[in-house]
């Protein structure tokens, strides 16, 4: 029994982390409406960033959030101004813009397969660092510890960011967008500034996300597409939009990770979770907690 | 010489190289580059009877190569049934799941529809991997199945040289060309048309959407997976990794897009244009730059997406129309040419 409730606790931090890597997505899709395929390849950036700056300068690995995350902040923003753009230009009057996701796919491949090309395919992880594997003792129980860093990042994050979408003058403007973006115009919010600053918050969040994994990760080109397929079925679980969905959905695919391999072949837990997530789409498309649009 | 009599003779000309370049090309090398390329075509066009006509992205194709490669492999490693019966089988199977997945997706908007059929796809796959034997069948998990090469024959779907499977690969690739021209111009092809634009102007005009593209995905699903059984014949190995993988499904679908959706055209000329660019820069470049075929892939998909957003088959088919003026001397149809002196 304790070592299901171990299972159970290192499941739902391990399972924040996902739900941070998924908050940007949820962010993104809230605001262009349009689902980012490079998200993942975004997080491996960001954890390429935080590897080199934590070997390079030696820090702490969360000091290097103050390098990592404006950085993806403006990667982000000029990622969206210069390749997304034009796209949101020419399709101004389509709803669901099909185009924009093909778009993010091609971004996916050229980041992906540029990492590989510039560092080669080599797994990587950071040896000394004074999280690495440590473990915190409660009892029988072994908690990880950079899991549980994790844990609270991705909680003060979400909260960070629903502050900031419910407080500031931009949060408004970014809010405002999502719900009617004709109408938001209309207001004087100029569209394209407010799709700019989402989208470098979203990539921001992935490199918050990097951050927290890069402690207990390896890191590796392609890793981005693990985290990729797991943050769309996250977002869609917590309903597509919804922050506070996205942590929650990110718990539950923890949970399902953590507890489901007691009692089945570990493999099966991922079509365990294709299963839910189909069912989720067919049943309830706007997801466990989130608004219901006409989408 | 009319437009006609030109666009005619092209139309045989290209059939003389298609069919006489095995005569020609005796690298085996070369041949079986040219059959992925037929079979990426096939693909592609397959594809486009949903992705393009129906208006909607599908990513999980790859579950459809995966039913027909198995059902026929199967069908055949064990019960000894030809794999050509297998491979109508496997048609069969594969259409059903598709009226099965597309039922509850159609409903859905653009990025909702393209994740429920990755998740399909995946879902497929994972479970594939998971299963050794499902009742009396033997699937072996992820280990993939093995086609002894034994029984060589027309009728065992198995041939010594690469020349049959060319002209098997393309003649299908030929059928299922005449059969996206004729649904283009069906009354199918035009329900599909309609409902991908304007989905509610459709309906309230009497249309009844919903079955066109369920319709139009049990084709696509059917002849996607006489490609799967293809596959498995060609190269007598498939393991689910190989026949069942997200990137297969992503390569179909951005090789159409690429090409243009929607037209005939598009997808073939986006196989043409693509395949041999990842083929030729995994046997040059592919020790030294690694993954250099997929940047140029993406920075394509990009720089189309942005500038044709309707595909590369628009200017061409643009050029190749200016070219028929000017060797026929005629004026386009339905232009008025003026000329001042």
């Amino acid at each position: 029994m304790i070592y299901i409730l171990e299972d159970a606790i290192n499941g739902v931090l391990m399972g924040s982390i996902y739900g941070l890597t998924a908050l940007g997505l949820t962010l993104i899709f809230g605001v262009l409406k349009v689902i980012n395929f490079a998200h993942g390849s975004l997080l491996m950036v960001g954890m390429y960033a935080a590897y080199w700056t934590i070997i390079l300068t030696g820090v702490h690995p969360y000091v290097a959030l103050i390098i990592v995350a404006p950085v993806m902040y403006l990667f982000g923003y000029y990622l969206q101004d210069i390749v997304i753009k034009p796209i949101f230009k020419a399709e101004k009057d389509v709803r669901e813009p099909i185009t924009v996701i093909i778009v993010t796919t091609g971004v996916w491949y050229i980041l992906d397969n540029l990492t590989l090309l510039i560092f080669g395919p080599t797994y990587r992880n950071i040896q000394d660092n004074p999280l690495k594997g440590k473990m915190l003792e409660i009892g029988e129980m072994f908690i990880s510890v950079p899991k549980l860093w994790g844990f609270f990042t991705a909680v003060i994050t979400a909260f960070a960011i629903y502050c900031f979408l419910q407080k500031t003058r931009m949060g408004r403007a970014i809010r405002a967008t999502s719900l009617d973006r004709e109408a938001a115009s209309l207001m004087g919010i100029n569209q394209f500034k407010v799709y700019n600053v989402a989208f470098g918050i979203g990539t921001a969040t992935a490199g918050i996300a990097a951050v927290t994994l890069v402690p207990f990760y390896n890191i590796f080109p392609s890793v981005g597409v693990l985290f990729d397929i797991k943050g769309f079925i996250i977002v869609v679980l917590g309903g597509l939009g919804s922050i506070g969905g996205a942590i929650l959905g990110g718990i539950i695919i923890g949970l399902i990770e953590s507890i489901a391999p007691q009692f089945m072949t570990a493999t099966w837990t991922e079509a365990i979770v294709y299963g839910l997530f189909l069912v989720v789409l067919f049943v309830k498309p706007s997801g466990l907690f989130g608004v219901k649009y006409d989408w | 010489m009319t437009r006609k009599n030109i666009n005619t003779s092209t139309f045989i000309l290209l059939g003389i190289v298609a069919f006489g370049l095995p005569l020609v090309l005796r690298s085996p090398t070369y041949l079986h580059i040219i059959i992925l390329l037929y079979l990426y075509a096939y693909l592609t066009t397959s594809w486009n009877l949903v992705g393009g006509f129906a208006g909607v992205l599908p990513l999980g194709h790859s579950a459809f190569i995966g039913i027909g490669a198995y059902a026929s492999t199967i069908l055949s490693l064990q019960y000894g049934i030809s794999p050509w019966i297998g491979m109508i089988a496997g048609g069969i199977l594969a259409a059903i799941v598709g009226i099965l997945i597309g039922f509850p997706t159609f409903k859905m908007r653009g990025a909702y529809f393209a994740l429920a059929t990755i998740a399909f796809g995946e879902g497929i796959r994972v479970m594939v991997e998971n299963i050794d034997n499902l009742g009396p069948l033997n699937i072996n998990g992820p280990r993939g199945l093995q086609i002894p090469p034994t029984n060589i024959g027309f009728g065992n779907y198995m041939f010594a040289g690469k020349e049959p499977y060319y002209y098997i690969i393309l003649v299908m690739l030929v059928c299922v060309l005449a059969l996206t021209y004729f649904i283009s111009r069906s009354k199918l092809g035009y329900y599909l048309n309609a409902g991908g634009e304007e989905p509610e102007a459709a309906m309230s005009l009497g249309v009844n959407v919903a079955q066109a593209k369920l319709i139009a995905m049990a084709m696509s699903s059917f002849l996607t997976s006489l490609a799967g059984t293809f596959y498995a014949q060609f190269t007598l190995y498939i393991h689910p990794k190989s026949v069942m993988s997200l990137d297969f499904s992503f390569e179909i679908a951005f090789i159409a897009l690429i090409g243009g959706r929607g037209s005939i055209a598009g997808p073939v000329l986006g196989a043409l244009l693509l395949r041999p660019v990842s083929d030729f820069s995994r046997i040059y470049f592919g020790s030294t730059l690694p993954g250099l075929h997929l940047i140029i892939f993406g920075t394509v998909l990009i720089l189309v997406m942005i500038f044709q957003p309707r595909g590369l088959q628009e200017p061409l088919s643009k050029f190749y129309n200016k070219l028929l003026d000017r060797i026929s001397g005629q004026t386009p149809q339905g232009e008025v040419k003026h000329e001042y002196s």
